[in-house]
């Protein structure tokens, strides 16, 4: 059905990327999705399914998936995997506890055969608050140095405050661009 | 049983592939350098120097020169990302440290970057290239030079196969001849095969 969403979506112009937002529950999923799409931070409640919208920017329309990340709905995140150019993975940065957690669902999606020519762009989100984990800290949480054969990049993001998550569409606009050529 | 011929096919048919990082200080010109290596050695066109963003990450390079399949990884400079370098020594077959051979101010900083990165036991044998970039801009320091304020015969004492190149990403100068001596000193040297030694156990 996403497929069929994200093709029908395709036929309007070749400057089109569908992304979609990974992440644990609770890591500002939505949260970021919403201060992309109108600027502002609106409340959210837990996420049961999806919330799609479309993000213009730099003339790429991104099409972006939030998908909800509770351990029960989890499984079907993969659904919604063919055709997608990149994932933005979210960590909330101060969930110390739940990082080898965040970092298995992580290494899954790398193993993805649908997924093996996306993007992989992180974001250590809630750098607003104390005891955030730095983006370094981060990326050795989640292993990231074990990817070899693609790029990634990681930003520090506070959704709240708006900080870092245009800094990672300029990160994944300059790439898809030049893959494009 | 398909994937196992094919497996089987593609160990008898591949070429080596050697791993290159590429180092050194932000703003020395490292993602420059892969982007023109991609334009000169590909039919892609690397990104234009003007678009280029600081990497916060890894960004990957695939070439095919002298025979050899080489890889580059591209690995953020700035200071607080320095720290996963190391995390990717160990598969590396050489390393390529870039200074911005303009910006004199930054050679010392750049030296004590390079020196940690020698020190690392997973680099043991692994061949360096420096390049003196940004040779296009007026006043950069020459190969010599920087051979000499980065100490690079030290290596020498180490066993280690170096050499010191000048180089513009901008213009492209000097990328043709480093390939040819990663390519040649790697598949000379010891390094790779106990890479290759260790990847099959």
């Amino acid at each position: 059905m996403g497929l069929w969403i994200s093709k029908l979506w395709s036929l309007f112009g070749d400057q089109e990327a569908r992304i979609l937002v990974l992440g644990l529950d609770n890591a500002g999923k939505t949260t970021i999705l919403y201060r992309l799409q109108v600027g502002e931070v609106v409340s959210t409640i837990p996420t049961i399914g999806f919330n799609v919208e479309t993000v213009t920017y730099k003339n790429i329309k991104f099409q972006v998936w939030d998908l909800g990340g509770q351990t029960s709905i989890r499984p079907y995140w993969r659904c919604y995997f063919p055709c997608t150019q990149a994932i933005i993975y979210v960590v909330d940065s101060t969930d110390t506890e739940r990082i080898g957690i965040s970092r298995d669902e992580f290494k899954a999606l790398l193993d993805e055969e649908e997924l093996r020519d996306s993007l992989i762009l992180v974001f250590a989100n809630k750098q607003d608050l104390p005891n955030a984990l730095s983006d370094a800290q981060i990326a050795e949480g989640l292993g990231l140095h074990d990817i070899k054969n693609r790029d990634w990049a990681i930003f520090k993001t506070s959704a709240v405050k708006g900080e870092g998550l245009f800094e990672g569409l300029d990160w994944l606009a300059n790439m898809l661009k030049t893959r494009r050529k | 049983m398909f994937s196992l011929l094919y497996g089987f096919f593609e160990y008898i048919f591949r070429k080596d592939e050697f791993h290159v990082l590429i180092l050194g200080l932000d703003k020395a010109g490292k993602t420059n350098v892969l982007e023109r290596l991609k334009t000169v050695f590909t039919q892609s066109i690397g990104l234009d120097p003007g678009k280029i963003l600081p990497t916060v990450g890894l960004n990957v390079g695939r070439i095919e020169a002298h025979k050899h399949n080489l890889v580059f990884w591209d690995l953020g400079g700035q200071s607080g990302l320095r720290s996963i370098w190391d995390k990717y020594y160990s598969e590396a077959h050489a390393v390529v440290y870039v200074v911005d051979a303009a910006n004199r101010n930054r050679f010392d900083e750049s030296r004590a970057a390079l020196d940690r990165v020698l020190e690392n036991r997973e680099l043991v044998g692994a061949p360096l290239l420096i390049m003196a970039n940004k040779q296009d801009l007026e006043g950069a320091a020459n190969a010599q030079e920087v051979g000499q304020i980065f100490e690079v015969e030290r290596a020498h004492a180490q066993g280690r196969q170096f050499k010191v190149l000048q180089v513009s990403a901008y213009t492209g100068q000097g990328l043709k001849d480093g390939v040819e001596w990663l390519v040649e000193t790697i598949r000379r040297g010891q390094r790779a095969q106990r890479l290759r030694v260790r990847q099959a156990s």
